[in-house]
């Protein structure tokens, strides 16, 4: 039932321009693990390879030891959300889901069950592209929750939402690890994170600069915002 | 994962696109509609008396000439089941495109190609067995008695415009997969197909034009309508045209393999 999300060493060229440097990190199952940076850090781009979408120059990202594209039904492995809802705007979002629900042989139900978790059951006939930001990321979260997946990887997904949402998306967060579910979440927004996640790995410029328990990462800074900037900022050495 | 599942998750996608319904609404409306045109002028310049007023006297002709709107359609189709992937929200809703849950859905990349291929052969099979059929009877009907008797091989010319049509909206979807976009070739091929062929433009200019994808394909079911003397054979016009779109299916899957999303 454990699920562990491990990162080795990954390098990513684009261009000439290396935009990830031996980056290496674990989410553990039960806990929260938020992946923390400035924009441009380097987190996106860290999913994308772990979720098989984009190829690593160098290093491995793997899904209890097998990398994602060898997953069968991946999506009853993995629930993720990258940008915005997934969506094609002209498409309604129980036919998004529909369609997803199809391709992992998942259930049909689940279409209606997931709308409604997320707060979009009266919403489920709306085209995608009349939303709100708000509701496409609840599509994005109804998406990756759609297969019952034992691990969450979510870019951002804080993004866009209303204090009442965000105050929804911790506590489902919280009891998918406290069931034992791996979370791995990126944000750039730090009070976010200090109030979600277990574990902590900061990225800056590329690199892993701090990676562990939240309460050790911060430890001799007054508040995470403290640690951060020291350890995200232009005279920062990591450690 | 099956593929059968990858293939029906494609086809509840591609039918739930409103570009999709239209691109097919146009493959089986616009035939019907043209051959209606045609046989009408047919039918009123056989009455009068005055045959030489229309290029061709025969209702067949009047349904085969109507060809080239479907394939507008198989165009579009083609061009949707992947421009589609590629759309991008507008940064108001938090911009992202399906692409990224296409593949994390489906990993294996050439299961989703292929189930997409096979998606738009189904819908352009079923479009083309419904229209062509119901184009003949409406033109039989409306020339009606005042007809010359029909040419030879209106079967095999309607399987043959049918196989033009798929093999069309194959082309549309490989190229789509090049470009990551579907305006470029929607603009381009729907031009080409229906307004502006730069295939008979260049066959006026040298005789291998005929061995271009289009050209090569209309010898499947064109007959005299063609316009261009040394046209192929309608068995080796297909094959060729066969082997463009194989040939372009190819290099796209390569390209969506190693690409990253």
């Amino acid at each position: 039932m454990v699920l562990m999300l491990s990162v080795e060493r990954l390098v990513k060229r684009r261009g000439s321009r290396e935009i990830l440097t031996d980056v290496t990190f674990r989410a553990a199952p039960g806990r929260v693990t938020g992946l923390l940076g400035p924009n441009g850090a380097g987190k996106s781009s860290t999913l994308r390879i772990l979720l098989g979408l984009d190829r690593a120059d160098a290093g491995t990202a793997l899904v209890d030891g097998q990398p994602y594209r060898r997953l069968r039904q991946p999506l009853r492995t993995v629930g993720s959300m990258l940008e915005g809802s997934g969506a094609h705007r002209s498409r309604t979002a129980r036919n998004h889901l529909t369609w997803m629900a199809r391709s992992n042989g998942i259930p049909i139900r689940r279409v209606a069950e997931v709308l409604d978790q997320v707060g979009l059951g009266a919403a489920g006939g709306t085209r995608v592209g009349r939303f709100s930001l708000g509701m496409c990321q609840r599509l994005g979260l109804a998406a990756a929750l759609l297969g019952e997946p034992r691990a969450l990887v979510l870019d951002e997904p804080v993004n866009g939402l209303d204090p009442e949402g965000i105050r929804w998306i911790r506590g489902l967060l919280r009891g998918h690890a406290d069931a034992g579910g791996t979370v791995l979440l990126s944000s750039h927004l730090m009070r976010e994170v200090d109030e979600i996640a277990d574990d902590l790995v900061v990225v800056a410029h590329g690199r892993v600069v701090a990676a562990g328990p939240i309460r050790e990462v911060t430890a001799g800074y007054p508040t995470l915002e403290d640690a951060f900037f020291a350890l995200t900022g232009p005279t920062a050495g990591g450690r | 994962m099956t593929f059968f599942d990858t293939v029906a998750a494609e086809i509840r996608k591609t039918a739930t696109l409103p570009a999709a319904i239209v691109a097919l609404a146009v493959t089986v409306l616009g035939p019907v509609a043209i051959t209606l045109i045609n046989a009408v002028g047919v039918r009123a310049a056989l009455r009068s008396g005055r045959p030489e007023l229309t290029a061709y006297t025969s209702p067949v002709e009047a349904v085969f000439s109507a060809v080239p709107i479907g394939t507008v359609g198989a165009v579009v189709l083609g061009v949707v089941a992947v421009g589609g992937e590629y759309t991008t929200n507008s940064a108001r809703i938090g911009g992202g495109r399906q692409i990224t849950t296409t593949l994390t859905a489906t990993p294996d990349r050439l299961g989703v190609l292929a189930a997409k291929a096979v998606t738009v052969v189904l819908l352009v099979a079923v479009a083309a067995l419904v229209v062509i059929p119901a184009s003949l009877a409406l033109a039989g009907g409306i020339v009606g008695t005042d007809a010359p008797p029909a040419p030879e091989g209106v079967l095999s010319r309607s399987v043959g415009a049918g196989i033009y049509w798929l093999l069309t909206a194959l082309i549309a979807l490989a190229v789509t997969v090049f470009t990551r976009n579907g305006i470029v070739p929607i603009i381009v091929l729907v031009v080409n197909s229906a307004l502006v062929s730069v295939s008979v433009l260049l066959s006026h200019l040298t005789p291998l034009a005929r061995f271009l994808p289009d050209l090569a394909g209309m010898s499947m079911f064109a007959g005299d309508l063609l316009a261009f003397d040394d046209a192929l054979a309608p068995v080796t016009g297909g094959l060729v045209m066969a082997t463009w779109t194989a040939g372009l299916l190819a290099l796209a899957s390569a390209v969506f393999l190693r690409r990253d999303a």
